[in-house]
């Protein structure tokens, strides 16, 4: 989670008018913390965290301070503790944590990264399909797939079998999914004399990154049939290669320099496009926001994705914490231009720096949030 | 209490006692000496001590597994928190190197006690539904990995300390090398990493450096025996410096004792910025007297 994002110039009115908005939605939020006694919290008004070392006794504490006190955003540790409010952190007591991958975006401009979001979730799915599940082995029903709030998605992993690893065993966790070492050329033993090379490498069938560079070069090479080499448009030489892939034999093909003419297929294994946050996943006393709790720099709702909905799921639609029909019409006024933007299930904007308009509440909250606008009161 | 005396000695010296116990009283007493060897290092509380302690009884541990059979491996190994299996029951598993004396061993315990290098990195390992294939000699490297952490891990010794204890301690103390660093270190031109040599200009400099540069930067210093006054005086040229804190820090790092991040970490932590090929930041020297 950033820290670097600062109050924006919300004056005490609005600042009021906007949290009571935040606690309306709270006091029917559906907030479910496994062992919240156990953990620490973090609350922010004027950073993202001002203030942590607080814990709650109960659900129902938890959900009465934040509908009385209600901030800005709202965090709670990966890690569970004897004694969550102690200090200095050693007094805590750690008794373990979630395993936490974190994906972010970064774009240019303020609005950027909402277009994109559709990237990351494909990559957070990759996270949680490929490496997860089908490597660590981690089945899904310890798993939850949460959108940030704003420009990415947490996974939170509350397997027992994990939630004692260290910090370096975490960090290679999450190398591991970034692929940081990995050298596809480790997969092939290659022997013989230089016209009649045998190269014994990865199968379709194997495990991890092996299994899914061969399945990555069988559909490369059918689908983009001359990249790789010109040879590969005759369909027997195709074939021959791929048929001979699929037994861990890669030396059927004519193309003699051909695994250096792959390395554009191993560098698209891991989730490297937008790359989880190593730091984030080795930090034990992380404090992540909590799920299903708003962002407040957005006004959007830190949702758990439903697992069966996660295809079509869209942050835009879907996160929304405030009203979007007729009966909900906020008046704000633009204090900057802002772009169109694709926004509960409508097209929104362009709009000029000084128009005012009249949108559903979390629209408006939105721009208000992100300083784009101030509510007319 | 002389045999546990004499088992932290040949420790210190980098080797370690080899079994001659025949009769039962004589094993028994080999027992003992372990014992007696951590209630001592519990009273030394001393960090270098109790980890060349810690590599020698798991090099010693390792001589013996190497002698024993496949079913006493397994049910030691299962005792060191590594339960292997011989398949992996999920259908979605295929042995990928068709080579027998495979072994699977659950990917938390894989973490926990694989050797920090870059053929035990997961990324060069098979990898599949969390379990992690392992050839017999490496499983019995992950088991010495666990003896070296368990018999790392010293509790604090409850009650009054024996007087034989605390004169083994003393015994001892003249045998351990003068760690304390130098009051001053300076480094000259092409002393260190040029890694590490960026990080030290760019603290010259007054730039700002993210947390994972100062931390891997001061356990660098630290261990070429930079004192917690000399780091925080250089430290001080940080913008946000704040002395509590980074003294805090610095005194943490040391009294933890960690070791220096390697060059694959570094490069991780995007810090490395040269191909020097030495692996660790502190072979550096190595790396120049070599090429003279």
């Amino acid at each position: 989670m950033e820290k670097t994002w600062v109050q924006n110039s919300m004056d005490p009115n609005e600042r009021q008018f906007v949290l009571k908005k935040f606690s309306a939605y709270y006091s029917n939020a559906n907030i479910q913390i496994p062992s919240i006694n156990q953990r620490e919290f973090g609350f922010g008004n004027i950073k993202k965290i001002d203030a942590r070392h607080l814990s709650f006794g109960s659900a129902e504490a938890f959900r009465t301070y934040l509908v009385t006190n209600t901030p800005l955003f709202v965090s709670h540790s990966a890690a569970y503790y004897e004694r969550p409010d102690a200090t200095p952190m050693e007094r805590k007591g750690i008794l373990g944590a979630d395993l936490i991958f974190d994906l972010d975006l970064h774009a240019e401009g303020k609005y950027g990264v909402y277009a994109m979001l559709g990237k990351v979730k494909d990559d957070a799915i990759r996270l949680m399909e490929d490496f997860i599940v089908s490597d660590f082995g981690i089945s899904k029903k310890e798993i939850i797939l949460v959108f940030s709030g704003n420009r990415g998605y947490h996974i939170h992993v509350r397997d027992t079998d994990y939630l004692g690893l260290g910090s370096e065993e975490r960090r290679e966790l999450a190398e591991y999914a970034n692929g940081i070492g990995l050298n596809y050329l480790n997969f092939f033993d290659v022997s013989g004399p230089k016209r009649a090379l045998r190269i014994i490498g990865p199968k379709e069938s194997d495990s991890g990154y092996r299994g899914r560079f061969a399945k990555a070069v069988i559909r490369a090479i059918n689908e983009k049939t001359q990249t790789f080499s010109r040879k590969f448009s005759n369909i027997e030489e195709r074939e021959r290669f791929t048929n001979g892939i699929k037994e861990g034999n890669w030396s059927k093909s004519s193309v003699s320099d051909i695994l250096e003419r792959l390395k554009p297929i191993a560098e698209q294994l891991p989730i490297r496009s937008i790359g989880v946050d190593t730091s984030v996943t080795q930090d034990i006393a992380r404090l992540i926001r909590v799920p299903n709790s708003i962002h407040g720099e957005t006004g959007l709702v830190a949702k758990i994705v439903p697992l069966a909905n996660i295809d079509s799921f869209n942050p835009l639609d879907d996160a929304l914490a405030f009203g979007t029909g007729a009966n909900s019409i906020l008046a704000i006024e633009f204090n900057e231009d802002v772009p169109q933007l694709n926004f509960a299930k409508s097209s929104v904007g362009p709009f000029k720096k000084g128009e005012k308009k009249e949108l559903p509440e979390s629209i408006s909250l939105f721009f208000v949030l992100k300083g784009s606008a101030k509510v007319i009161l | 209490m002389d045999k546990g005396l004499a088992r932290l000695k040949s420790a210190l010296s980098g080797k370690w006692m080899k079994s001659t116990a025949v009769h039962e009283s004589e094993k028994l007493a080999e027992v003992a000496s372990y014992a007696v060897s951590r209630m001592i290092l519990s009273y030394m509380r001393n960090r270098y001590l109790t980890n060349k302690f810690a590599v020698a009884e798991a090099k010693l541990a390792h001589s013996f597994f190497e002698k024993e059979g496949d079913g006493a491996l397994g049910t030691i190994s299962e005792e060191l928190g590594i339960s292997v299996k011989k398949e992996n029951q999920s259908d979605r598993f295929v042995t990928i190197h068709g080579v027998n004396g495979i072994l699977f061993v659950p990917l938390p315990a894989y973490l926990k006690f694989s050797p920090r290098s870059i053929d035990y990195k997961l990324v060069n390992r098979s990898v599949s539904n969390g379990f992690v294939s392992v050839n017999p000699h490496e499983r019995r490297r992950l088991m010495e990995e666990a003896v070296r952490k368990k018999a790392g891990e010293i509790p604090q010794l409850r009650g009054g300390v024996p007087d034989s204890i605390k004169k083994a301690a003393e015994n001892l103390k003249s045998d351990l090398p003068k760690i304390e660093p130098q009051s001053t270190v300076t480094f000259k031109e092409g002393d260190n990493p040029p890694c590490m040599e960026k990080l030290l200009e760019s603290l010259k400099k007054h730039e700002n450096l993210n947390h994972q540069s100062r931390w891997a930067l001061a356990v660098y210093l630290t261990a070429r025996g930079m004192s917690v006054e000399q780091i925080v005086s250089l430290y001080s040229n940080l913008p946000d410096f704040n002395e509590k804190i980074t003294k805090y820090q610095v005194e943490h790092i040391k009294k933890r004792g960690y070791s220096v991040p390697s060059c694959a970490t570094l490069l991780s932590y995007g810090i490395c910025c040269a191909d020097c090929r030495i692996g660790s930041p502190l072979n550096w020297k190595g790396k120049v007297w070599g090429a003279v």
